[in-house]
């Protein structure tokens, strides 16, 4: 009895009414919004220059580790070519046609040519495959263990047959 | 709160006290439970309407997150449309959805390794202005030039 009555009188609660105004009390809205929490955090993480704990050199490595940063690793890598294309437009005096023309004088040979494009098409085709694997992530589907090797031995297999293929043009 | 109403009517009838004593031991392991469940039930909703009408936070970053999926698919689906349909709408549409897709994919990037507040502003900074640079460069190389479709042709030709 001495525990309820404790209960209720925190609350402010008397017997005789129905309460559910009560709960609104707990309710209360959040002082601060989880960026301005994150910011807190990090601010005096680095204020008090802790050192970092050891993760990636420590923990053994998996495929779906390895697959992830590789997306990564691609999409940046293919943003950056991209925006560089895109500034050599901008800044070069010369057409494109000029240029593969360049390139092509330098006669470099069917093998090198064919591995500067499988070089090109692997990052392409890993990125999209393993994009197609993400966006089924996003539905909801397919995260069970045996489903994220399966899948991603199968987004590997793909980028390589369609890479070869390509290279193969 | 109908068990407390309970023990309060036992208490005023008088009841044993070896009943009572009993009452009571079972009795506070049940209401304290019974009244959290209700006080989550109804902080949630509290807080799902307040998802609603955005007092306390905004959409934002779900309808974000929303837009960057919907602007894969696009991309996905230029892939085959440029290669059977090449033309000038394909390369300036190419030439959106490449720099927009590339500017959200990096902005991630940017959010998971980069912290502190004016860190954080440079590096969106930075980042904003190499986009745009890029969609500048993409659209001058497909008016000026032989355009994205028939460049990536003519080095496959090689």
């Amino acid at each position: 009895m001495a525990l309820l009555l404790r209960t209720l009188a925190r609350q402010g609660v008397c017997l005789t009414r129905p309460r559910c105004s009560v709960f609104y009390r707990h309710a209360a809205p959040m002082g601060t919004t989880a960026k301005e929490e994150m910011n807190k955090f990090w601010d005096k993480n680095t204020k008090l220059n802790r050192p970092m704990s050891p993760h990636i050199t420590v923990y053994k490595w998996s495929v779906p580790m390895m697959m992830s940063i590789t997306f990564r690793g691609t999409g940046v890598g293919l943003s950056g070519a991209i925006s560089a294309f895109a500034l050599a437009a901008l800044v070069l005096p010369g057409s494109y046609p000029h240029y593969l023309d360049l390139i092509h004088s330098l006669s470099v040979g069917p093998y090198l040519i064919g591995l500067a494009k499988f070089g090109l098409a692997f990052p392409v085709s890993f990125h999209t495959y393993n994009g197609i694997r993400h966006l089924f992530w996003d539905l909801g589907k397919g995260f069970k263990i045996p489903d994220v090797y399966r899948t991603g031995y199968t987004v590997i297999g793909l980028s390589v047959i369609t890479s070869l293929a390509l290279a193969y043009l | 709160m109908a068990a407390i109403f309970r023990l309060s009517s036992v208490c005023r009838r008088g009841v044993k006290p070896l009943f009572y004593q009993s009452a009571l031991v079972a009795r506070p392991l049940v209401v304290p439970h019974k009244y959290q469940e209700q006080h989550y039930q109804l902080t949630a909703r509290i807080h799902a309407s307040q998802a609603l009408y955005g007092s306390s936070g905004s959409q934002a970053a779900s309808l974000h997150w929303t837009a960057e999926r919907v602007l894969s698919l696009m991309l996905l689906a230029l892939g085959p449309a440029a290669y059977l349909h090449p033309s000038p709408v394909i390369d300036y549409s190419l030439a959106a959805v490449l720099t927009l897709h590339g500017h959200w994919g990096i902005g991630q990037v940017l959010t998971d390794y980069v912290h502190g507040e004016s860190k954080i502003k440079m590096a969106n900074a930075g980042l904003f202005l190499l986009s745009t640079v890029t969609f500048a460069g993409l659209c001058y190389f497909n008016y000026n030039d032989v355009g994205i479709c028939k460049a990536i042709a003519l080095l496959w030709s090689k």
